[in-house]
């Protein structure tokens, strides 16, 4: 097959699919829908693999100039969501895309003249990985919404299902993600950016409650804001170069005086799309969808745009002012997340804090643009998608068992839920221990930022504070007395759907092979990434990375970690012939584990609950702060280039 | 030298070294306290007592993260006596760090949970501190290996003063010494009995012991690094930084975890900005 194919298949089959999903509305037919187009998409993105880079330029689709339908999709989509603005009442978002609208309209009627990119698409190893994200993770995220739905409908007792929307909506956001990746030329690029802040608005607005559709008008404007941005950047940028064509425009560099504004602006674009402070709100608020939604936003679409979008164009910034502030900024974001991550108990919420911290990572090293510091940067995406997406459906998983997605309400989770409880954990394990690709990435992001003060210590600070939440977390779910002893068994009581079985052992073994397999995703898939702006960090060498001054060695410790790893269990299969006693309670011990006998032979219940940190690290005492500073370091990112 | 006899000698040096030191310093906390102490290998016999006992767990994953514990310490160790990456060692003596914690939280008892988020806070404390300590060392030495580090010409120390200051305050709170003793120690607590490894018994207790023992040891390492250039003036280093423990640990008092944040944070943040900032001018 072609890759002019593949492209074509990644781009639009989803489209067609929803379409299909949202006329059918039998649920057998449309499950089967989905897992036929997820199937179809994740097979098209393996077999797109020996074709990158390649260069694109497909000029009508079944007759029909491709660009004219792009400017008519484009328009549509601004007065959908302008539809939105007034049926929500809501002034920004009426502002926002009638000023987009204008924007568009001076671009495509008043400006451009010609041809505005030599490249429609265009595809190097960093969108090939985007595009294998959004494609195998966003297909499996949809696989298991499947089973989720059902129990989510079932449970809130609807009397029509709504679920081809759901559908509609999911399966098309895949489609809005690979073309975004797969866009060369921006105003190509510019919708489905628009499409992408269009499908979470829907997903989030899902349920229809007062508050989904407050938290979806929210996402709504601020991710408008972004757009807006992108518009106005990029009528800068052909004024000033007279194309739209992004790879040219990277190549172009820094020359032009006007040229570093509109970068600035379309960082800040990456920004608001990726949640960064100030604009986190949007995704924390996200989680009253559905959880299938929170991991898609989260994982594998939408909020990896903005950083994509930042590690494409940090070619152009390099040694620039813009990269600096881009670094500081990103790591302060890490930091602010993972302190707001402390302080909380809800589940969903230091899952969102925690994705903020690691895009900001992200973006940190996309701002110190070193060799090193950009392979981290990709291998973080891949990695964080996979682990995150697990954590959420981990989540859901746990929320439709328990009807709480509180951390204290998860405690001795091992006792009712085990496979799923030692998948959480393991999926914890993966986000913050080494030999994991997360703090893989992580190790190499240090390395990379150990040249700029500020992005260090802050990346030191917010480091030790992300351990402190997940192992909390983590010990939380296992903290049972009398567990483990017949667990054999209890695995075999513990039900849920078979493709939520497939979907969470699927990401977890996923995310431990990718582990042992990073010397080869770094050889063949981030070394051509580089391309000719950066010269390949690493040599491998038997599995070990090694640069100028850090090495890894990724299989040996992945070898010595798995031989650690069946020792332990080796011992826990022994301790399960042990005796078990109660925990100690500093009293006479009773029936109950967590009850002594006190004084006057009454029964005292012992219990204690995790540190949250409430008058150092709670939202109320940070947000204020954080997003003051933040605000600071914007106003400088963008106003310090003019 | 071969690689084999390195990782022999790592796996070695942690009982040996770490149990010596360990019996070393509890001879001396006596005789500072008017007593006569323990023999030199009283720890040795401890933990081959507690390894004779009968298992006794409260949840069976405490084995599971007994022994994790113990693995990534040797690893640690081992990898320094590879002279790996510096930072590489920082993050896989840190999963043994978790695994303890985690093992202290599957039980329910307070007195383990207590311990275990107190434990989670010194590590939020000392963390930081250390990887800004091994930042320091790269910019002086241009590299986080420590085969490069051991090339250097001249002891790290001298352009490292403030930095091994901070070290100092990572390493009190590993060994475990007051002020920061707070999630467990060599004595009982009066609030928390044993805090952190209350519902650690026996041949569990043991395990985590000797992972002590070789944590200690990756410590003495690090701090070795800053006189890497004669074998005297590591041995005076560490002698003198271990007996200034012994005497931290003798005259203070054990403290709370807010205190603890933010002393060590200030204080670590503050020395650390101050040498880093330095190594950035005269680069």
């Amino acid at each position: 097959m072609g890759k002019e194919l593949l492209s074509t298949i990644l781009i639009l089959l989803p489209f067609v699919s929803a379409i299909l999903i949202y006329l059918i509305r039998l649920s057998a037919l449309r499950s089967l829908i989905v897992l036929v187009t997820g199937g179809v998409l994740i097979a098209c993105s393996l077999l797109l693999i020996p074709y990158a880079p390649f260069t694109w330029s497909p000029h009508a689709l079944l007759g029909i100039p491709l660009h004219g339908i792009v400017q008519v999709a484009d328009f549509a989509l601004l007065l959908i969501i302008l539809y939105f603005g007034y049926k929500h009442r809501n002034l920004i978002i009426q502002v926002l895309s009638v000023l987009q609208i204008i924007t568009m309209v001076y671009l495509e009627f008043f400006m451009v003249k010609g041809p505005i990119s030599t490249d429609i698409s265009y595809c190097d190893n960093l969108s090939l990985m985007m595009v294998l994200v959004a494609s195998i993770v966003g297909s499996l995220i949809c696989f298991q919404a499947i089973p989720y739905m059902k129990a989510h409908e079932h449970h809130l007792h609807l009397e029509k299902s709504k679920q081809h929307q759901f559908f509609f909506v999911m399966i098309l956001f895949l489609g809005a993600m690979n073309g975004v990746v797969l866009a060369n030329d921006m105003t190509f690029f510019y919708f489905f950016f628009e499409l992408t802040t269009l499908c979470s608005f829907l997903l989030i607005a899902h349920d229809a409650t007062e508050i989904a559709t407050k938290n979806a008008v929210r996402a709504l404007w601020m991710n408008s804001l972004g757009g807006a941005a992108f518009a106005i950047a990029i009528v800068f940028i052909y004024y000033d170069l007279g194309h739209l064509d992004m790879q040219q425009v990277i190549r172009t560099g820094p020359v032009a005086g006007l040229y570093v504004f509109p970068v600035a602006l379309l960082v800040f674009s990456a920004f608001t799309k990726s949640a960064q402070f100030p604009f986190q709100s949007w995704l924390l608020g996200a989680m009253v969808a559905p959880t299938p939604v929170s991991a898609l936003l989260h994982s594998s679409t939408m909020v990896k745009v903005g950083v994509y979008f930042a590690l494409r164009l940090a070619p152009a910034i390099q040694l620039n002012f813009l990269s600096q502030t881009v670094a500081v900024f990103g790591a302060f974001s890490f930091l602010a997340a993972a302190a707001l991550a402390v302080g909380q108990s809800n589940g969903k919420k230091v899952l969102a804090y925690s994705t903020i911290s690691n895009l900001g990572l992200i973006f940190a090293c996309a701002g110190i643009n070193t060799p090193e510091a950009i392979t981290a940067g990709m291998l973080l995406i891949m990695f964080h998608a996979v682990v995150k997406a697990l954590l959420f459906l981990c989540v859901g998983a746990i929320e439709q068992n328990i009807a709480s997605r509180d951390i204290e309400d998860m405690r001795g989770l091992y006792a009712h839920m085990p496979l799923t409880a030692l998948i959480t954990v393991m999926g914890v394990i993966m986000m913050i221990m080494p030999p994991f690709g997360v703090l893989l990435s992580k190790w190499m992001a240090i390395e990379a930022a150990a040249r700029n003060i500020y992005a260090i210590i802050m990346i030191g600070l917010g480091g030790a504070i992300t351990v402190m939440y997940w192992a909390r977390w983590a010990g939380s779910l296992m903290s049972d007395p009398y567990a483990g002893r017949q667990f054999l068994l209890k695995f075999a009581r513990e039900k849920q759907a078979a493709l939520t079985w497939f979907v969470l052992l699927g990401l977890c073994v996923g995310a431990g092979v990718m582990s042992v397999a990073v010397p080869w995703l770094y050889s063949f898939l981030v070394v051509p990434a580089l391309g000719g702006a950066y010269v390949p960090p690493f040599t491998v060498r038997q599995g070990i990375l090694e640069s100028s001054f850090g090495s890894f060695p990724v299989v040996p410790l992945c070898i010595v970690a798995a031989f650690g790893f069946l020792i332990s269990i080796w011992a826990l299969k022994k301790a399960m012939r042990a005796r078990t006693v109660a925990p100690y309670l500093s009293g006479i011990q009773t029936d109950d584990p967590g009850v002594f006998k006190g004084p006057m032979n009454q029964p005292v219940k012992a219990w204690a609950r995790n540190y949250y940190l409430q008058t150092i690290f709670g939202e109320e005492r940070l947000t204020t702060w954080v997003n003051l500073c933040a605000g600071v370091l914007l106003t400088l990112m963008v106003g310090g280039v003019l | 030298m071969n690689d084999y006899v390195l990782v022999a000698a790592g796996v070695l040096a942690g009982p040996v070294i770490g149990g010596l030191v360990s019996g070393a310093d509890r001879i001396i906390t006596a005789r500072v306290q008017a007593r006569v102490g323990p023999p030199l290998f009283q720890p040795f016999y401890d933990v081959a007592k507690l390894l004779g006992k009968e298992a006794v767990v409260v949840n069976v994953w405490q084995a599971f993260c007994a022994y994790a514990y113990l693995a990534a310490s040797v690893m640690a160790v081992v990898l320094f006596f590879l002279r790996s990456d510096l930072l590489l060692i920082f993050f896989t003596q840190a999963v043994g760090a978790l695994f303890l914690v985690g093992g202290a939280l599957t039980s329910t008892s307070p007195y383990s949970q207590i311990g275990a988020h107190r434990e989670l806070l010194q590590i939020l404390s000392y963390e930081p501190l250390l990887v800004f300590v091994i930042v320091g060392i790269y910019l002086e030495t241009h590299s986080f290996k420590i085969a490069d580090i051991l090339k250097w010409p001249e002891p790290l120390l001298l352009k490292l003063p403030f930095l091994f200051v901070v070290l100092g305050y990572a390493l009190t709170i590993k060994l475990r010494k007051s002020p920061f003793d707070l999630s467990t120690c060599h004595h009982a607590h009066q609030e928390l009995v044993k805090g952190l490894l209350t519902d650690y018994s026996g041949p569990f207790l043991a395990l985590v012991e000797i992972a002590h023992w070789f944590d200690v040891v990756f410590l003495l390492c690090l701090c070795a690094l800053f006189w890497a250039t004669s074998w005297a003036g590591m041995a005076i280093l560490l002698i003198v930084t271990y007996l200034l423990e012994i005497v931290i640990d003798n005259v203070t008092a054990r403290l709370t975890w807010r205190w603890m944040l933010g002393y060590v944070w200030a204080m670590g943040l503050a020395l650390s900005l101050v040498n880093l900032i330095w190594l950035y001018a005269a680069r």
